[in-house]
């Protein structure tokens, strides 16, 4: 199978995106039939959140969930203790990763000294930050993604757009293209259920013979150390039961404290996800099977990745640590609706992704510096966020940390400036130049083309020439 | 005789593109192989529940000439994921309770109940006392991870068919699991 997806080099953004951030977004600006896919999937979410906040009261739900995974941070260290301790009680073994590369060296190894051949996974973010299908692909073992969403990427060598539908920027004819291809064969179906059933049965063919089952963990329940996997497929619950050994990959900020919390949440994430008041399939799985049972995997292993979330507890960006990962702020996105997740060039994208890759990566990281500028400031991500993560303020956070001193020319000129205009003297001075200025260029009362660092902006846009603007 | 939570469950179910009838004891073998005869299934895989033995669901099924195998049954892998055998098959459960306000069953794995009962096959019937609906998914999820016993090795939560909206955000069933979910309450 062709793909673009390339090792790892340790970071969180894909190391393969092509092209500056900017370049990235200019071309997904271009594409016509990628802003057609997108505003598409965002105003059917859109329909679907708004039905959750009137029949469901997903607004009066939200406080508690803020409260429930703000306390999960600050007991963070307790509630990973308690939850080692007991998914051990069940038999299952705990692996607490310091970085996506420790993480894939011991499921990679696992993978090795099992002789395993085949790893069915289940969609999972955490995964997709410590590329592990690179390094078990590199092992010559052999990958495949199950949700839908995320095989019609893998054939087609992309990664994710979205953290729920991953698939969203494709339609039905660029996926009918792309299963030919993988089954060699033109016998492929058009329409969508014909192509849903195709790759059903050729992804079984896949749960037949893998070894090991990847999935991702949404919620962690430190009490009973069971961790919750949530789906619409069933290709997880295939991930967790067929396989031999089950791999679960989880986020160390994932925990809550019990059945209590993890109810309230469970009901929350679909919401803000979907905009469903329940997810189809909810596996909750403590440890490998028990004795007696012939089905389930013989060998459960938890591994909890660090990746450096650890650091941000006790900093102006702890708050991004309660993220469920549910993908609302994405479609509440101005900026992510206009070019999509795959311009971001990480598995995190839109405005949750725009503040946690850099803090994920350190802040010297040229990859992702500028991906707190991929924002208006607008406040639409705070407002979507289930677990009331003030998103647009830890942006302004993350932009000033990226700016000092990456970008010490600007700031010298943004110190003038707000000298000048701080005096009513000058900034009258100033607003009085600009007005000549404009009248001068301005053409049947509009200015089509500005010098200088104006050019840019003109480029795209006309300015009237007075204000208000003559009819 | 018609119960609140009962009535709130059928219209959950219905909500999750999965069908309910309400039905006595006496009748509810035959109604769930009616059920699966009416699907074309033509091999039903049975949880080893008392309740699947006390209602008889074996004699009913063969009077409708469906294939009746019990968990654990002694098919092989490929068997069970239907790439081999019967397209048809029926995962036949019956949940620890189920959440009237949301639609969703609640399943344990043990000994005789497997994990993948409902989600192998291409159909799956559940089998519901009507006592054992609760409201709210906290009440479900506390009798399930009760303190002062251990948590089941897998507990699944199943609210409806199997569904896919990766393909043009358009809903779609039967993406892995199964393509249709029914649901016989037993009052």
């Amino acid at each position: 199978m062709s793909t673009r997806r390339r090792r790892s080099s340790g970071g969180v953004a894909y190391p393969d995106a092509e092209g500056t951030l900017r370049e990235r977004t200019v071309q997904a600006l271009a594409d016509d039939t990628l802003r057609g896919n997108l505003a598409t999937a965002a105003a059917s979410w859109g329909e679907s959140r708004d039905a959750m906040r009137r029949d469901h009261g997903l607004d009066a739900m939200r406080e508690r969930a803020r409260e429930i995974r703000r306390r999960n941070i600050r007991d963070l260290p307790a509630l990973l203790s308690e939850m080692q301790a007991k998914v051990r009680e069940a038999g299952g073994t705990v692996v607490r990763a310091q970085d996506g590369a420790e993480a894939t060296r011991y499921i990679t190894g696992l993978a090795r000294a099992r002789g395993v051949t085949v790893v069915a996974k289940s969609k999972s973010m955490a995964t997709e930050e410590i590329k592990l299908n690179e390094s078990l692909t590199d092992a010559g073992i052999e990958v495949v993604e199950t949700d839908l969403g995320e095989w019609i990427l893998q054939l087609a060598g992309e990664h994710p757009s979205h953290i729920i539908a991953p698939a969203v920027h494709l339609n039905r004819g660029q996926v009918a293209a792309l299963f030919r291809e993988e089954a060699g064969t033109d016998d492929v179906p058009d329409d969508r259920e014909g192509l849903v059933a195709h790759a059903r049965v050729r992804l079984r063919e896949k749960f037949a013979q893998a070894g090991m089952g990847v999935s991702g963990v949404n919620l962690g329940v430190a009490s009973t150390g069971t961790v919750c996997i949530v789906e619409n497929e069933g290709n997880a619950r295939l991930v967790t039961s067929q396989p031999r050994i089950h791999v679960a990959v989880m986020g160390m900020e994932r925990v809550v404290a019990d059945w209590d919390e993890a109810a309230h949440i469970l009901q929350v994430l679909p919401m803000a996800a979907i905009g469903q008041d329940a997810a189809n399939y909810v596996n909750l799985i403590t440890g490998p099977r028990r004795e007696g049972e012939v089905d389930g995997p013989e060998e459960f292993h938890l591994v909890i990745v660090d990746g450096g979330r650890g650091a941000l507890r006790g900093t102006e960006f702890e708050e991004a640590l309660s993220c469920i990962r549910c993908g609302a702020c994405l479609y509440s996105c101005p900026m992510w609706k206009s070019v999509g997740g795959q311009a971001y060039g990480s598995p995190y994208s839109g405005p949750i992704g725009a503040v946690i890759t850099p803090l994920l990566e350190g802040p010297a990281s040229p990859s992702s510096r500028d991906l707190p500028f991929m924002s208006s400031l607008c406040g639409s991500c705070g407002e979507a966020c289930p677990v009331g993560i003030p998103l647009q303020n830890l942006l302004v956070r993350a932009r000033a940390r990226a700016s000092s001193p990456a970008t010490r020319r600007s700031a010298v000129a943004f110190r003038a400036w707000s000298r000048l205009w701080r005096r009513p003297a000058t900034y009258r001075a100033w607003m009085a130049g600009w007005r000549l200025m404009l009248r001068a260029r301005g053409k049947g009362g509009w200015v089509r083309r500005l010098p200088g660092p104006g050019a840019g902006w003109t480029q795209v846009r006309d300015m009237p020439s007075r204000w208000p603007p003559r009819p | 005789m018609s119960h609140p939570l009962v009535d709130d469950l059928v219209a959950s179910l219905g909500r999750r593109k999965a069908s309910a009838q309400v039905v006595t004891a006496a009748d509810a073998a035959r109604a769930a192989a009616r059920a699966m005869g009416d699907a074309g299934v033509a091999r039903a895989v049975l949880a080893d529940d008392p309740l699947v033995r006390d209602l008889k669901l074996h004699e009913a099924l063969r009077r409708e000439g469906i294939e009746a195998l019990v968990w654990p049954t002694a098919l092989s892998k490929r068997e069970m994921l239907g790439l081999e055998g019967p397209e048809d098959s029926c995962g036949v459960t019956v949940p620890r309770t189920a959440v009237a306000e949301r639609g969703t069953l609640v399943l344990e794995a043990s000994p005789g109940h497997g994990r993948g009962i409902d989600v192998t096959n291409r159909h799956h019937v559940a089998l519901l006392p009507a006592g054992r609906i609760v409201r709210t998914l906290g009440e479900a999820l506390a009798q399930a991870f009760a303190d002062g016993h251990p948590a089941p090795s897998a507990v699944s939560l199943v609210s409806g068919p199997s569904r896919s909206s990766d393909i043009e955000k358009i809903s779609t069933l039967g993406a892995h699991g199964a393509l249709s979910e029914h649901v016989v309450i037993i009052t």
